[in-house]
């Protein structure tokens, strides 16, 4: 047993880092001067990291990918992730959409999206829950009729994070209402521009609209946008569902926001003492850094079975419902830490950290029910990991 | 990069359930807990000796089996989940202690085959715990010296015929070597809660001399250590078999003409033990592979998988004691003995708390 990197992984760690060094220090700089305008800045950035050969590093070459080692592919996360660089804009593409179209997609669909999912040109969202269809998204309502060659689409999508801005949509529609209901869905991708198409935000309750409501008036879709199967798409979209759900970067992100925290702790004064000092913040702290660890040496375990070819399952959701339960701590532990100051906005002098440890306590509430929520994925390690009966009908 | 076990350590994890399974079970437990303390047949801990398990993970040249120390964890978390006695992880301890001091390999010869059972001694009754509580200072005179005090909750120390006694010599702490019939040496049951043995160690004016002296603070370090994380290994094997037991019975047991495993009040405690056992196993594993490679971070996350273990064994044994009902409730059903050895490593070598501050002082200190 041993987490020891190869020295060729060690050297490719070093060639990033001085890569980051020079180039993120001048994305920072461009995004602080504030001349060019924040998407695009984003853009931009996805650019540069795909043009540095950082993205897509399990895909294959001849779409744009690296075809890296899996232990590459760590210190990629944790190197970006340590750097404090921002994630790449797309990446709902290339985590979720990507690895679909590579397993599933139509050579044409391949050559045709994979590379602008990589370097930004075409942005994307996910077009699954609907208003009536959240945890029980194989009960989607969205209508897809086929009509010579196109699709017509009808219906509503909702919570769709990214949808301001994106180009592109990847969506499940019903194609055959009286099929039994995981058997009539199909996977579309969809311009946004189509004509038919209403996108409206939606403000969070962080008080940021990064999620929106779409709406589809008769939207005509090309039938060469279909993935896979006419009524395929629900086998498609549950096998890159675990993708979405394992992963070791968010821990790396979690430990970014632990760190934040004890600093913030230890800035804090009171009375003569820093809050730091007290023995009750301790033990809130070491008890988070304790489970953090515990995600972390759970992420390598994960990652050995990878490495070994043995796919996540439905253990991915164990580290999912830990991770976004463990975020929400830290973020709670903000708010307990800071105490009444926590609730003072940014713009007053008296703020904590400018108002960080409030976007890390909003952001972190949504953890738990983006992706599936952590009721389900109680659901999933009782059913798929114990093996205990169904709690309900279905 | 390659967290996971071998096939050798898979395969000896299999051996040692089936044995145990074989050779225990929770009525000599119970037997233990009505007549104290629970005995351990002396043919059953030749066995052990002779599967080589004391030795397992002691270098091949001081008669071990070559194996890292996460192999002895395994069997560690194997007798957690067995309720297999204690003493075996005691050994296991005392052999690697034997091993780290350099001594005399005859004697360490000895415990390896189950001859002779070494208890360590480190608690005293003074309300610090773990190396915390170490104060016992000897008198000291040219050839050796004399020990007075006492100390408490000495795993095992019914059965020992010698004592690894921590103390603060004039050079720092060490262990001193103390037999269990040496003039002035007096032994108290103290009747751990499960029934296993724990003792008090009186000591007046017992007689050591210069070469009784093992080890020194780093050693000590290390033995408190690798004990905790075998405890910790103890409490995760309790919560696994707890969780076991209990999914069995919630997918038979049936109420309102259903098991009770789909109701999801049941079903996501039991989700949630899941999750808790896997974070637990990871803290496990890295510990141990943390202290192998004596990172700087090891005694932190030892620290960190024994406060998790803690909080896992506890929680995990009254869940299952409330999913089983009227019936997780009563003598004869082994969860309340998996109850009472969880809250009983649960304060043994530290407790959550104590374990928690240990994390912080690593979180707060310049290098971190
Ligand atoms: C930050 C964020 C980003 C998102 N981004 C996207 C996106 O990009 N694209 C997209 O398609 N969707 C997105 N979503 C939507 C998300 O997938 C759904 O909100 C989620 O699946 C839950 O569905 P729902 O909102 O309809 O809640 P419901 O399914 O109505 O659930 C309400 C409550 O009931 C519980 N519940 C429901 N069913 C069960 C059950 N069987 N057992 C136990 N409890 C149950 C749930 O756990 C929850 O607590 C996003 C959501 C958030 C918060």
């Amino acid at each position: 047993m041993d987490l020891k990197f190869s020295p060729q992984d060690e050297q490719y760690r070093e060639r990033l880092r001085a890569w980051l060094d020079v180039n993120l220090k001048q994305h920072q700089a461009v995004s602080k001067a504030g001349d060019v305008e924040p998407v695009q800045a984003a853009r931009d950035w996805q650019k540069t990291l795909c043009e540095g050969g950082y993205l897509g590093l399990s895909w294959p070459r001849e779409y744009g990918g690296q075809e890296a080692s899996l232990t590459q592919q760590v210190v990629v996360s944790e190197e970006l992730a340590r750097s404090g660089a921002p994630a790449p804009i797309n990446t709902i593409g290339i985590s979720i959409l990507g690895p679909t179209l590579i397993q599933h997609g139509s050579e044409e669909q391949k050559q045709r999206y994979l590379p602008k999912i990589l370097n930004g040109e075409e942005l994307w969202c996910q077009g699954f829950s609907e208003p009536g269809a959240g945890s029980d998204l194989a009960s989607l309502q969205t209508r897809a009729v086929a009509e010579g060659d196109h699709f017509v689409v009808n219906g509503q999508k909702v919570w769709t994070s990214l949808g301001m801005i994106a180009d592109w949509c990847f969506l499940l529609v019903r194609t055959n209402p009286g099929a039994p209901k995981r058997e009539g869905i199909s996977y579309l991708l969809c311009n946004i521009k189509t004509p038919g198409i209403t996108v409206r935000p939606l403000r969070n309750a962080g008080g940021g609209s990064h999620f929106c409501e779409m709406f589809f008036d008769d939207v005509r879709i090309p039938r060469e946008n279909l993935v896979g199967e006419v009524n395929g798409g629900w086998h498609i979209a549950r096998s890159t569902l675990d993708n979405e759900r394992s992963g070791l970067s968010g821990v790396i992100s979690i430990e970014n926001s632990l760190d934040r925290l004890l600093q913030i702790s230890a800035s804090l004064n009171r009375g003569k003492e820093r809050a730091i000092d007290s023995d009750s913040v301790q033990q809130q702290l070491a008890q988070l850094w304790i489970e953090k660890e515990g995600l972390k040496y759970l992420g390598f375990r994960n990652l050995s079975d990878q490495i070994a070819n043995r796919p996540p399952g439905p253990a991915a959701s164990v580290g999912k419902l830990f991770a976004s339960r463990l975020r929400q701590k830290i973020g709670k532990a903000g708010f307990d830490i800071a105490g009444p100051l926590a609730q003072v906005g940014k713009k007053s002098p008296h703020s904590i950290a400018r108002g960080r440890l409030q976007a890390m306590y909003f952001d972190s509430l949504g953890y738990s029910i983006g992706g599936g929520t952590s009721e389900i994925m109680q659901n999933i390690i009782a059913e798929k990991v114990l093996g205990l009966p169904r709690s309900y009908e279905d | 990069m390659h967290f996971e076990l071998s096939e050798e350590q898979n395969a000896i994890y299999d051996l040692v359930v089936g044995f145990m399974a074989d050779k225990w079970s929770g009525d000599n437990r119970r037997q233990g807990l009505d007549s104290y303390p629970c005995q351990i047949p002396g043919e059953l801990l030749r066995e052990v000796a002779d599967l080589g398990f004391y030795g397992i993970s002691l270098d091949e040249n001081s008669g071990g089996g070559g194996e890292p120390l996460l192999t002895s964890a395994l069997i560690a978390e194997a007798a957690g989940g067995g309720l297999f006695p204690s003493l075996l992880t005691t050994t296991l301890v005392a052999a690697k202690a034997l091993d780290l001091c350099d001594a005399d390999s005859n004697w360490l010869a000895k415990v390896i085959s189950g001859q002779q059972t070494v208890a360590i001694a480190i608690e005293e009754p003074n309300g610090c715990w773990g190396l915390d509580s170490i104060e016992l200072t000897p008198q000291m005179d040219g050839q050796g010296g004399y020990l007075s005090g006492s100390k408490i909750l000495v795993s095992d120390g019914d059965f020992a015929q010698v004592f690894l006694v921590a103390a603060l010599l004039p050079d720092g702490p060490a262990f001193i070597r103390v037999n269990a019939n040496a003039e002035g040496v007096e032994i108290n049951s103290m009747r751990r809660l499960d029934g296993q043995s724990i003792v008090e160690l009186e000591m007046k004016d017992v007689r050591f001399e210069q070469d009784d002296v093992l080890g020194d603070g780093a050693i000590l370090n290390q033995v408190y250590d690798i004990w905790t994380v075998l405890i910790a290994a103890d409490l995760l094997g309790n919560a696994q078999s707890v969780l076991r037991m209990t999914t069995d019975y919630a997918k038979e047991r049936q109420q309102f003409a259903r098991p009770i495993g789909s109701f999801q009040a049941v079903a996501h405690r039991l989700a949630d033990i899941q999750v808790d056992v896997e974070i637990g196993r990871s803290l496990l594993y890295g510990a141990c592979l943390a202290l192998e490679e004596e990172s700087d971070e090891a005694t932190a996350l030892v620290s960190a998988a024994k406060a998790w273990m803690n909080d896992l064994g506890v929680n995990a044994a009254e869940t299952g004691l409330q999913l089983h009902g009227g019936i997780g409730y009563t003598w004869e059903l082994d969860i309340h003995l998996h109850l009472r050895q969880a809250r009983s490593n649960a304060v043994t070598l530290g407790d959550s708390k104590y374990h928690r501050a240990r994390v912080a002082s690593h979180l707060m200190s310049p290098e971190y």
